[in-house]
């Protein structure tokens, strides 16, 4: 998670509010919508796919 | 001497008599002083009994003071005496804060006690304080030192012992909420030397986790001591990330808390601060996909707009009426060609006819019909009787006819 997850979600924020301005193109949304759907598809795994790992440091290292 | 006749006695007796009530009650607002008011007392415990209530009496008296020694009756009401994190006995140095009063009822006073410390925690008191100061002046507290904990960490440090409920908390929240990877900094939490484990274990997790809870269960004041040490604070203050403390209940604030960036009350609430809860985060992934899916509807539905507007601007009424124009200017031109070209047809007939009559008038045929005839002799016409001779042959042309005669012989009109 997680800095990419930040990232990705920023983003997914940047393509939809390009596809909502007026002057981004058709051809130019769809572009980005296909863009779009991979990030929601990529964050939706990370958070379904988040696992508790434990592990415990050595005292001495 | 005359004793009743002694004019001081007599003032005495004129003066009405206190009550008892009320010489209490001057007692009382005499030892309502500020002298006497939230002091600090040391000495040594006496008589010490734990009344069936909860209430505490004991005495306080200069240790090792023999003969001399002073004494104070003390009580602490359950209420302050429930905070009490060890079991006083008798003959302990303590420190004591708290207020005289007068007890009306026993004739006496006594300290009501609102804490009471060993003495040799009251040292420690001390020197919490005077490190508070040293480490605020190195800027250890300062609020801009605060940082911001990262929204995504992907892997937290928890440095804690290794076993017991406060580990098992956090693990708890972090698995509920969002499970990622902990790394445990194990250490002891308590006791001589704690202080060093503590630091060292902070400051092992650097470069391996994005935040760092340092937490510890509840305790007494002396259990949370190495949290207070400056080795501890100064590791957090280190620490190349955020740190989140969670050390005893809320009411014990140690250093460590002060020089934390973010200081939870419980170990599951600074597992809570740290990682975010994955349910909220799936209901905002929601909400963003399917303002994608409506940023690309709408954009769609705008195109289709555009598409609708493009059509109507390129097939519109006016278009057609143009159209119609330019048929109809067509079709007027073509009429006016036609007609001047047959007005024009119609008058060079007339012209032509004009011409005709003029040519006709002026034509040789009809010379010929009124009787005259034309000599020619070798194809050229005959003007003068000099330029033939007897024998000639020569074509006469009439209107309607020639004939070939010859020349018998040729009278000269006039002399040459």
């Amino acid at each position: 998670m997680k800095e990419t997850y930040e990232t990705k979600i920023e983003q997914l924020k940047h393509i939809i509010e390009k596809i909502e301005d007026g002057n981004t193109g058709l051809d130019e949304s769809m572009k980005l919508y296909e863009q779009g759907a991979v990030l929601v598809k990529q964050c939706e795994v990370m958070l379904t796919e988040a696992e508790l790992k434990i592990s415990t440091l050595s005292r001495d290292a | 001497m005359d004793w009743f006749n002694r004019s001081d006695v007599a003032v005495v007796i004129e003066k009405a008599p206190l009550r008892v009530s009320e010489l209490s009650a001057i007692i009382e607002g005499l030892l309502d002083n500020p002298l006497l008011q939230d002091i600090l007392v040391r000495g040594e415990l006496t008589n010490y009994t734990h009344h069936a209530r909860g209430h505490r009496y004991f005495s306080l008296s200069d240790k090792g003071g023999g003969n001399t020694a002073a004494v104070i009756k003390c009580v602490m009401w359950r209420s302050d005496a429930d905070r009490l994190s060890f079991s006083p006995s008798e003959g302990m140095e303590v420190i004591v804060s708290g207020t005289v009063r007068a007890y009306a009822p026993h004739g006496s006073y006594q300290l009501q006690v609102k804490e009471l410390r060993k003495a040799g925690l009251g040292e420690k008191f001390l020197l919490v304080e005077q490190w508070k100061k040293q480490l605020a002046a190195e800027g250890c507290f300062s609020i801009d030192r605060k940082r911001i904990l990262p929204l995504f960490p992907s892997r937290i440090g928890v440095v804690t012992s290794e076993t017991g409920a406060v580990i098992h908390d956090i693990r708890t929240v972090v698995g509920r909420r969002y499970p990622l990877e902990i790394i445990i900094s194990p250490t002891t939490v308590q006791g001589e030397g704690a202080h060093i484990e503590i630091a060292c274990a902070i400051t092992r997790l650097a470069g391996r986790v994005d935040v760092v809870i340092v937490a510890r269960g509840g305790g007494s004041f002396e259990d949370l001591f190495p949290f207070n040490h400056p080795e501890v604070v100064r590791a957090i203050v280190a620490c190349p990330v955020p740190v989140v403390s969670a050390i005893g209940h809320e009411v014990d604030v140690t250093l460590s808390d002060l020089a934390a960036d973010l200081r939870a009350a419980t170990p599951s609430a600074a597992a809570e601060l740290v990682v975010p809860d994955r349910v909220v985060l799936t209901a905002r992934l929601r909400e963003l996909k399917s303002r994608l899916n409506t940023a690309l509807t709408d954009r769609v539905i705008r195109a289709q707009e555009e598409i609708c507007d493009l059509q109507d601007r390129l097939r519109p009424q006016k278009f057609f009426r143009k159209l119609e124009e330019r048929k109809q200017n067509l079709a007027d031109l073509s009429d006016r060609l036609e007609r001047s070209f047959l007005n024009r047809l119609v008058r060079d007939r007339l012209i032509l006819a004009e011409i005709k009559t003029a040519l006709d008038s002026r034509s040789p045929v009809a010379v010929l019909a009124r009787g005259f005839c034309v000599a020619e002799k070798n194809g050229a016409i005959v003007r003068s009787a000099c330029t033939i001779e007897k024998g000639d042959t020569m074509k006469i042309r009439f209107y309607d006819g020639s004939s070939q005669v010859i020349v018998e012989r040729v009278n000269h009109e006039r002399n040459i």
